[in-house]
């Protein structure tokens, strides 16, 4: 008898093979505006139109797979519980922010937030432990890095 | 005698102290990297390549090269003393290994693991010395339709070993080959799936997306996980008795060969030789119920196994540019970020480096015994570490890496998002190795298989009149029927699979 978590792991593989389908199709769309064979050979677009199609039907097939078979007892997907769940959006919501806000403030006061709100995200409780982790992993590593490593770091409008 | 010579100069440039520092440095942070639960070879390999970038190619290599086997050895300590294997290739370790940790043990199974991979990385590192320079000769024969071919083999390997679904894993490899063509293209110079984005024009970075499928989805698997308890054993007592010295020294023999032999086919990944070595322990012993119950065996023989894979799978690499697994092709991928393209002709071009490179795989794997055995105890203190800090650590490190390859913020985003993509895949179930795989031999299969048309004005025959072409493509249509009627067995699939 499929379990809950068994049905949700063919929900989930239905869904993943309609994303690479979603891939696929449209590739095989653009992958025809290049040219297959020109004067030379292959031209730019017969590798591309070829794994697009490959992938297109590959991709069809799982689907048709994963619909019509039972779902495998072995492979079980349990949903992560609320406070995971709100943990691993905080995590790539603070990696987004951090992203767009590297270059134009610079590693150290970008990183300085990020880290201090990481931890916090995670678990961390001791504020001090806290602080200077973000120290030593913003200015301490932007120091590392870009003086001893000469590893270039956006120094952003502030200078810093 | 040329080998010899090489060597030689190699020993003499790794033992500067410039190259002894960055294999000591990538020794402790590939150990660090196996010691951490949840931060694999793959993820610490792509995330530490920033260190790199100003050095030398030699030094940034030995060091990568050093992180690698490193990782491998590391990832004992955690399957040990919290029954999670550090790196995915110490699974095996932990049935015994844990065991033995509880029966207070847990020093002589870190002892007889480090020892059994200090023998399985030295003896495959001398068979790679030996065997590498003839096999890099007979590549050199090889055409692009032989590469070509190869490429194909090698992929049909990782697909077909690659996990519960072949249909997954050949989607998978196609996938990878299809995003590998986003950029400008390397023939004609047309740009292909840019849209416009200035940012794709050099095509989407191989190092941002494995951070991402390895280091960011590892750390969002790892959020779901409870904290794992380590256990309190006797790390002082580091070496075996005679008895159990008996017991260990066939294990080691025996799973270093088959370490060696199976690290030498691309795609058979890291946890199928320490399976294979542990499986064959278990049906050669007189008492079979001792595994499971703490067998020192059942340490020493995966163990070997796995760091004479480690070694051996760099073969492939060095000699055909064949990478064996996702952390071998990230080592591919810091080859080529310093203009170095492994196979045959790397011998050739740039013997200094590659002999220095072989060289420090010894120096490596005297460094780590030396760290594992007397600093067990250090190390294992590092696994009190509140995983807050290490998760942060990991990501922080993942943003630098990101940007810091291209100087571009659209890496970041990169990484990001198949961060989400590695995660969704991983809790379905869905292989990434072929993906990867995919990913950084599409540029090497593209070149080969349209250089080999134009070669033959379009004729696709050129792959069939050619022998050893002939060969190749029927071996990779073997391996992919083999696959399709579930020949390998399925314990051996899903050991592999990811």
């Amino acid at each position: 008898m499929p379990t809950a978590e068994s049905k949700a792991a063919k929900r989930g593989w239905q869904i993943a093979c309609l994303s690479l389908l979603a891939i696929f199709l449209p590739a095989l769309v653009t992958s025809l505006g290049y040219s297959l064979i020109d004067a030379l050979g292959p031209g730019p677009g017969f590798f591309p139109f070829w794994l697009s199609l490959i992938g297109a039907v590959l991709s069809a097939a799982m689907l048709a797979q994963a619909t019509v078979a039972k779902a495998d007892e072995e492979i079980a997907v349990s949903p992560p519980d609320r406070s995971v769940m709100l943990q691993a959006i905080g995590m790539l919501v603070a990696l987004i922010a951090a992203a767009a806000l590297f270059e134009p403030l610079g590693y150290r006061l970008t990183m300085l937030p990020f880290i201090a709100a990481m931890l916090v995200i995670l678990g961390a409780r001791s504020w001090l432990a806290i602080a200077l982790t973000a120290l030593a992993g913003s200015f301490g590593i932007f120091h590392v890095f870009y003086h001893w490593l000469k590893v270039p770091l956006p120094i952003g409008e502030f200078g810093l | 005698m040329d080998t010899l010579q090489h060597l030689m100069t190699g020993v003499t440039a790794a033992l500067s102290l410039q190259n002894l520092t960055f294999a000591l440095i990538g020794c402790v942070l590939g150990t660090l990297i196996g010691v951490l639960p949840g931060l694999g070879p793959a993820a610490g390999t792509a995330i530490l390549i920033p260190l790199t970038f100003k050095l030398d190619p030699t030094g940034a290599l030995i060091m990568l090269s050093a992180i690698y086997y490193g990782a491998m050895y590391g990832g004992t300590i955690t399957s040990v003393l919290i029954n999670v294997p550090g790196e995915a290739a110490s699974v095996v370790t932990c049935i015994d290994g844990y065991q033995m940790a509880k029966q207070g043990r847990g020093g002589t199974a870190l002892g007889i693991a480090a020892i059994g991979s200090f023998v399985g990385g030295i003896f495959a590192t001398i068979a790679l010395v030996v065997v590498a320079p003839p096999l890099a000769q007979v590549a050199l024969k090889f055409g692009p339709p032989e590469f070509f071919a190869l490429m194909l083999v090698g992929l049909c390997l990782i697909t077909g070993l690659g996990g519960r679904s072949l249909l997954a894993g050949l989607a998978m490899a196609v996938l990878g080959l299809l995003i590998a063509m986003i950029g400008i293209d390397p023939v004609r110079g047309a740009p292909r799936f840019t849209f416009g984005i200035p940012s794709l024009y050099d095509g989407l970075g191989f190092i941002p997306v494995v951070m991402g499928l390895f280091g960011v989805a590892e750390i969002l698997l790892a959020i779901q996980q409870p904290h794992r308890q380590v256990i309190k054993t006797n790390l002082a007592s580091l070496l075996p008795s005679r008895e159990e010295w008996r017991r260990s020294v066939g294990a080691i023999g025996r799973g270093t060969g088959i370490g060696f032999f199976l690290g030498l086919i691309p795609g058979v990944g890291a946890i199928i030789p320490t399976f294979v070595a542990y499986v064959f322990e278990k049906r050669l012993s007189k008492n079979p119920e001792r595994f499971g119950q703490g067998a020192i065996e059942g340490v020493a023989a995966p163990e070997s196994a796995n760091n004479a894979y480690a070694n051996a799978a760099m073969i492939p690499l060095l000699t055909l540019g064949i990478p064996s697994s996702p952390t071998i092709a990230v080592l591919m991928g810091a080859f080529i970020i310093n203009g170095l393209t492994p196979g045959p002709f790397l011998f050739q071009e740039r013997p200094d480096l590659v002999w220095a490179v072989i060289a420090s795989f010894f120096l490596g794997n005297i460094l780590l015994l030396v760290l594992n055995l007397p600093l067990v105890g250090l190390w294992a203190r590092i696994l009190h570490l509140p995983y807050s800090y290490v998760c942060t650590g990991t990501l922080t490190f993942c943003v630098i890496g990101a940007y810091s390859l291209q100087q571009n913020v659209f890496d970041i985003y990169v990484m990001i998002a198949c961060g989400v993509i590695g995660y969704g895949m991983r809790r379905i179930d869905m292989p990434i190795a072929p993906l990867v795989l995919g990913l950084i031999l599409g540029p090497f299969l593209e070149k080969s298989l349209r250089t080999s048309l134009e070669m033959s004005a379009g004729d696709f025959s050129i792959f069939f009149t050619r022998p050893l072409c002939l060969v190749l493509l029927v071996l990779a249509a073997v391996v992919l029927v083999a696959s399709a009627l579930r020949l390998p067995p399925r314990e051996l699939r899903e050991a592999s699979s990811n």
